[in-house]
């Protein structure tokens, strides 16, 4: 099994996916608790066309795939507050519009990428190079800082966002923050689990730890543990089957989702 | 002299067209224990939120106090009304949740912690009688429960004033007075003041300072026993007299003593 690792290529794609595993599922744990879930898809989708517009322009993809999330996330954040009431239908307006303006970009560039379509859309074991694995990095210790700065401010805030606001928090540029980090982050995973299954790796070891453990810093942790076990697997079988890793990664989420739920139905109390 | 902590001036604010709060005058002071009452729709959630900036007034202004009477920040502790019911699911224990509060006086960056901080959150947490559920997960918590967490999330704030929007929901009679009993404590023997929504006139009135019946504005606002000699001109000792027979321009109204009056609409002048 080790010698898989003799590949260069192979050792950058667990190397992202070891980083992309680090940060996405703690980006997940706010997600889900923001009842954000459908973030994370949006921004994937608006970062597609932000590849799309690097292919055209002739910029590294992953750099406009990040500006493009980034006014995605201030879009979507400032559509939630605006729209409370009706803020999945913002979400879906943005998410349908990425990823027609994608298409249509992507269709305008006859001369292709130098990654093919649906190496963005489903993610790539081979896509991965030394550039990203750069930015990559940068994000993972941007995250670290956010979270070692507002760890707290953070906590409160997805606990209840107008007790937050009354304790003095300066709850907009937090939110603000948090989303623009969530943007990054799905940039840069793009490449490993693809446009389209991004914000399961968000979600879903999110999810797989909400139902393990009674504490905030506990849940982080163990969605962490998860999404790294995810990746190398679905790593792993996405070599020796030669499918998308994006799809392998999920199936393996998923796998493990299921038997949380199946051991804490007979065994749990909960 | 107490100090004013709070004010409201010739508010007016809608979330449409219409006007729910118009021409509201309002004044919280230190040490005082409001009562804010009103029948369902008088705006009096929208009046806690606008006096805490979670809204804007679409006209008058709203002044809150940026120190406290020591000198030091003015900390505001806030229980919303739907707090129990909200996010259930969230991965937090009981400790983790109020411990959380801390964090509002001590900073939110870094690692500072304070020798005596786990003794502050057991403190407050036997205060609200919830020190044996402190490793329980909130979700698992009853609703009476989690507002009696939520309270000490509150209280270990050390909070100069405290807001809270029908904190009893969902408590049974006796976490109830035990939980009115906590907050008259915080007031006599902390200097805290407490302005809180509240339909139990029954049980809160013998310990509040002040009470106030909302509807649009404030329609009445005097002492309990100003209250109650209103309710008595109705001919019922009973606190269960509708509480439109204390506004001050009902017709039915006598003459009550101590009551500031005001029988012109807010547009024309102040109501408190």
């Amino acid at each position: 099994m080790l010698e898989m690792f003799h590949y260069a290529f192979l050792q950058h794609a667990f190397l992202a996916g070891g980083l992309i595993a680090l940060i996405a599922p703690v980006i997940g744990v706010y997600v889900v608790l923001r009842r954000q879930s459908l973030m994370a898809e949006t921004l994937s989708h608006v970062s597609l066309a932000g590849v799309a517009v690097g292919a055209l322009i002739g910029v590294y993809p992953m750099v406009t795939a990040m500006i493009a999330a980034l006014i995605g996330a201030i879009i979507v954040d400032t559509l939630r507050r605006s729209f409370k009431d009706y803020s999945e239908l913002s979400i879906a307006i943005l998410m349908s519009g990425g990823l027609a303006t994608a298409v249509v970009l992507m269709n305008l560039n006859q001369s292709g990428t130098t990654r093919s379509f649906t190496s963005y859309l489903f993610g790539s074991i081979v896509a991965v190079s030394r550039t990203d694995l750069y930015i990559m990095g940068g994000v993972v210790l941007l995250t670290a800082l956010f979270f070692w700065f507002f760890w707290r401010p953070m906590y409160v805030l997805t606990f209840d966002e107008e007790t937050a606001f009354v304790s003095g928090l300066p709850t907009k540029w937090l939110s603000t923050g948090f989303s623009l980090l969530a943007g990054l982050v799905v940039a840069v995973a793009m490449p490993i689990v693809g446009v389209l299954l991004v914000s399961s790796l968000m979600v879903l070891p999110a999810s797989i730890a909400l139902r393990l453990t009674r504490g905030f810093g506990a849940a982080v942790f163990v969605a962490v543990v998860v999404g790294l076990l995810a990746v190398f697997m679905g790593l792993t079988s996405s070599f020796y089957f030669d499918a998308p890793p994006g799809g392998t990664i999920v199936l393996a989420l998923i796998a493990m989702l299921v038997v949380v739920l199946l051991v804490k139905k007979l065994f749990g109390k909960r | 002299m107490q100090m004013k902590l709070a004010e409201m001036r010739d508010v007016v604010f809608g979330y449409g067209p219409t006007p729910v709060v118009e021409g509201l005058n309002l004044e919280v002071r230190t040490s005082e224990f409001i009562g804010l009452t009103g029948p369902n729709g008088a705006a009096k959630t929208t009046t806690l939120k606008l006096l805490l900036g979670l809204l804007s007034p679409q006209r008058g202004t709203v002044e809150r106090a940026k120190r406290n009477e020591k000198g030091g920040p003015l900390v505001v502790g806030y229980l919303p009304q739907q707090i129990a019911a909200f996010n259930t699911g969230f991965p937090s224990t009981v400790w983790e949740l109020v411990r959380s509060g801390l964090f509002q006086r001590t900073g939110w960056i870094g690692l500072r912690q304070k020798r005596d901080d786990a003794k502050k959150v057991e403190h407050v947490l036997h205060q609200v009688n919830m020190w044996e559920h402190r490793k329980k997960k909130i979700g698992e918590l009853s609703g009476g429960q989690k507002q009696r967490v939520c309270l000490a999330r509150a209280l270990v704030t050390d909070p100069d004033l405290l807001v809270l929007d029908e904190p009893t929901t969902g408590m049974d009679a006796n976490s109830r007075t035990l939980f009115y009993d906590l907050l008259d404590h915080q007031v006599r023997h902390h200097g805290r003041t407490v302005l809180m929504v509240t339909h139990d006139l029954e049980e809160t009135l013998p310990k509040l300072t002040r009470l106030l019946v909302i509807d649009k504005w404030i329609r009445f606002s005097g002492t309990p026993e100003d209250f109650r000699e209103r309710m008595d001109m109705h001919r019922d000792t009973s606190l269960t007299v509708p509480l439109y027979c204390c506004y001050d321009d009902n017709p039915q109204n006598g003459q009550g003593q101590g009551v500031k009056r005001e029988t012109v609409p807010p547009s024309q002048g102040g109501n408190e």
